[in-house]
């Protein structure tokens, strides 16, 4: 084999005749889905079975006792325990390489225990990223601004607006703690009610993002810093706070991806900006991949960086599947080269060049559905993955088993990747499933369209509940028949 | 469950006969390890000297009134008592009134169903009672409530029985944040957090332990763990993080009129009936501070005590699966 890896074909094949065994350990495995089929030897490790014991390659250990998880890292750092995962890891053996969706020193430890290398940066370095008002501040070093704010400790609404008019940017706000993601720690505060509502997330949290609020859409975009320089994946929309996907305001629900979805212009911008903030992310420590959100201004279309993901993401599996990523190789096949420690010479603007080209990118979208009613059961039946087709009288029926998004045909047919298991508690924001699509889910008015309205409604009828034990004072003991001494 | 409201302004026969009637059962708990296991009366009587010097001269009357026995006194002192364990959640509602609700879950056969309304010290306090002059949950006369929740934690060290802590911190205390720095001052023997709130709206959660130093914060929600599960069966058990993800989503995505959000409390998943395990939900309460109102609330029931005019009664709660 080439001790240097000279193009795309010769990294393509390093990876289809990779031994060492690579591990994504996540709760799924749906933000790498399909990268089992470029690497030879890669894994998933899994909490949640969403294909029912069907996948190749999906390992989900059996269920044993554990705490509710308060987050991702608690579920790695579970499996990273168990120990039919550890069995299955040293059975397989060679040196093994892990990565995760999040970790912590926690899992650093873990790994280390095991004996394996995390291919990512430490994180400690990807925590101090992460933070918002640090990504402030590399977007100042690299030339990308952020929507006019303010860095503020909050004592009180009266403290708030004071701040707020010192700052000149108005009492339409949005604040954001330091971490956090998928509008849990995003407040939208115009009055001291919306105030009172948050405060508990606000006051004693130390510095705070707060931002003026502006009308503008979401767009996502996902690159990896390499030593050859950045590489940009394409602009995607970023579906936000729909009432039928999400119970969060401003909350992630999904991503589309096709060529025109903005003017080249902001496309343009948008590639250039992430390639400067690639570039910058190298200078700080960090390679790898990562992913960018920008907020551009309905009217006037200018470009704000709203967040930095260090990390893959939600729509990382959008990035993955795009036809320039079967073309060429999918973006986090580059983030794998960087950190294998494999000499590599690539041309970096001719790939960018490339993948900047509309005849490159093919219309897809995806639907995080969430349960957004006000309630709490258990679940009792749940669709499972596959494919699925829309009937002319726009039901939705289970066609077929498949765990291939790509295995979608055409507009009448969709993947859905099963989340919530029967058995499991359903409660509002409950993750019930992801639904992949060819062709858009929005108008070009950014709104939902009827075809994705009949999609989620055709996945949501088929989710059902029971109800959790109710208790009530029996009606002889309400008052007033009570007996008052 | 038979509950009573019984009010005395100072110590007197009232106080003596409740104590009459709960020592026998307190006894054969307080007593369940070996008395050796237990702090003398001098070292007992030290240490509420040292931490809570105000309640001395309450203390010894108490003493006097449970017949002045060293076992009774060692008991009122709640020094280092055997370990406690309770569920509970805790929230303080949104809207512009100040309004805490909780629920208090526990084993119906180790509980009081006991509101005491006293003027000790010269001021106006009702509560849950525990352990005869301890308090789960109350309010006093400057408009200050508190309630606790079990931090979910199994270290046990030197310190004081939680009720009494309450206690003091109403008999001394009329913000928020005089309380907290009660609350993050006196040391606890086990692992609890405990929110007030005043008749500013100004509110505080301390997660207290015996192990370290108490942190205060400003969370509107407290259920069993403090800032990460510890105890993992306890956890699954009284799904705790459930529990707490529940009322952070009504607190965020919800403007629940005031009657809503309290009645959340009396529906799964804060409201358990999992008494054959050990811990259903008791009672429901709501302190309307400004007000220096309460509520015990059940299914289908509810019964208000104003500290103003407070008025003694009585309820006989049958509760699915409990005693």
């Amino acid at each position: 084999m080439a001790t240097v890896l000279k193009n795309i074909s010769e990294i393509r094949r390093f990876f289809h005749r990779n031994e060492d065994p690579i591990y994504f350990i996540s709760a799924t495995n749906f933000n790498l889905l399909g990268l089992d089929e470029w690497v030879k030897n890669f894994k998933y490790i899994c909490y949640i079975d969403c294909y029912g014991g069907k996948h190749p390659n999906v390992f989900c250990p059996s269920e044993q006792p554990h705490a509710e998880f308060q987050s991702i890292e608690d579920i790695n750092n579970y499996l990273l325990q168990h120990k039919e995962v550890i069995d299955f890891i040293k059975k397989r053996g060679g040196k093994p390489k892990f990565v995760f969706l999040m970790f912590d020193e926690e899992t650093e430890r873990l790994s280390k225990e095991l004996g394996a290398e995390v291919w990512f940066p430490k994180a400690k370095l990807r925590t101090a990223m992460d933070n918002k008002i640090e990504t402030v501040r590399i977007g100042n070093k690299a030339g990308v601004p952020s929507v006019p704010n303010t860095l503020a400790e909050v004592k009180s609404y009266e403290d708030l607006r004071k701040t707020c008019e010192k700052a000149g940017i108005g009492h339409d706000l949005v604040l954001q703690s330091a971490f956090g993601d998928s509008g849990h720690t995003t407040f939208f505060i115009k009055s001291e009610a919306d105030f009172r509502r948050h405060e508990h997330e606000i006051i004693g949290e130390g510095e705070i993002k707060i931002m003026k609020r502006i009308n503008c859409r979401g767009a996502a975009i996902e690159a990896c810093a390499t030593k050859e320089g950045t590489i940009v994946g394409p602009l995607m929309t970023e579906l936000v706070g729909f009432k039928e996907l999400t119970p969060y305001r401003g909350g992630w629900c999904g991503n589309e991806i096709l060529a025109t979805a903005f003017p080249p212009k902001v496309r343009q911008q948008a590639r250039d900006l992430t390639f400067k903030f690639g570039e910058q992310l190298r200078k700080e420590g960090y390679r790898g991949y990562f992913e960018l959100d920008f907020l551009i201004d309905k009217k006037t279309g200018d470009l704000w960086l709203g967040e930095l993901n260090p990390r893959i993401t939600g729509a990382s599996s959008m990035t993955n599947h795009a036809a320039f990523a079967h073309a060429d190789a999918p973006l986090f096949l580059f983030h794998l080269l960087e950190f294998s420690k494999k000499k590599f010479n690539l041309d970096v603007d001719e790939l960018n060049a490339r993948w900047a080209d509309p005849a490159n990118i093919d219309g897809w979208s995806q639907m995080v559905i969430k349960h957004t009613k006000d309630s709490v059961d258990i679940c009792t039946q749940s669709p499972e993955t596959g494919i699925y087709k829309m009937l002319e009288d726009g039901s939705v029926v289970f066609d077929r088993f498949d765990y291939h998004r790509r295995a979608v045909e055409s507009e009448n047919e969709a993947f859905f990747l099963r989340i919530l298991q029967p058995g499991d508690y359903r409660y509002e924001g409950a993750d019930i499933g992801i639904l992949v699509t060819r062709g858009r889910s929005m108008t070009k008015a950014f709104q939902l369209n009827d075809r994705a309205k009949k999609w989620i409604h055709g996945i949501q009828r088929a989710v059902d509940g029971k109800p959790l034990p109710v208790a009530s004072a029996s009606p002889d003991l309400a008052d007033p028949a009570f007996k008052i001494l | 469950m038979y509950w009573r409201a019984i009010s005395e302004d100072t110590p007197g026969p009232k106080w003596a006969g409740l104590f009459r009637e709960y020592w026998p059962e307190y006894r054969a708990w307080w007593l369940k390890e070996g008395e050796t296991a237990r702090p003398t009366y001098a070292e007992s009587r030290r240490a509420l000297g040292v931490h809570m010097p105000e309640l001395l001269p309450l203390y010894d009357q108490l003493c006097e009134l449970a017949g002045g026995t060293d076992h009774a006194a060692r008991f009122l002192s709640f020094y280092t008592p055997p370990p406690y364990l309770a569920a509970c959640s805790q929230a303080i509602w949104a809207g512009k009134e100040p309004v805490m609700v909780r629920n208090y879950d526990y084993n119906p056969k180790a509980f009081d169903s006991l509101v005491l309304k006293t003027r000790w010290m010269g001021r106006d306090v009702m509560g849950t009672s525990d352990g005869l002059w301890g308090l789960v949950d109350g309010v006093n006369d400057k408009g200050l409530s508190i309630s606790l929740t079990f931090g979910g934690r199994r270290v046990a060290g030197e310190g004081f029985g939680i009720p009494l802590i309450l206690r003091y911190a109403l008999q001394v205390c009329e913000t928020a944040q005089e309380a907290a720095e009660v609350l993050a001052r006196v040391p606890t023997h086990m692992s609890y957090n405990v929110t007030v709130l005043d008749r500013k709206r100004d509110y505080l959660t301390v997660m207290m332990a015996p192990d370290r130093p108490a942190v205060v914060s400003h969370a509107a929600v407290a259920t069993n763990h403090q800032e990460n599960v510890e105890w993992v069966s306890h956890a699954r058990f009284t799904a705790t993080v459930e529990r707490e993800r529940f009322l952070l989503q009504r607190l965020r995505f919800h403007r629940d009129p005031e009657e809503k959000f309290i009645g959340a409390f009396l529906k799964p998943p804060l409201y358990s009936t999992a008494f054959r395990q050990g811990f259903g939900t008791l009672y429901t309460a709501v302190y309307r501070p400004r007000r220096r109102q309460m509520e015990l609330r059940w299914p289908g029931v509810t019964w208000q005590l104003s500290l103003k005019d407070f008025a003694e009664g009585a309820r006989d709660v049958s509760l699915p699966g409990a005693a």
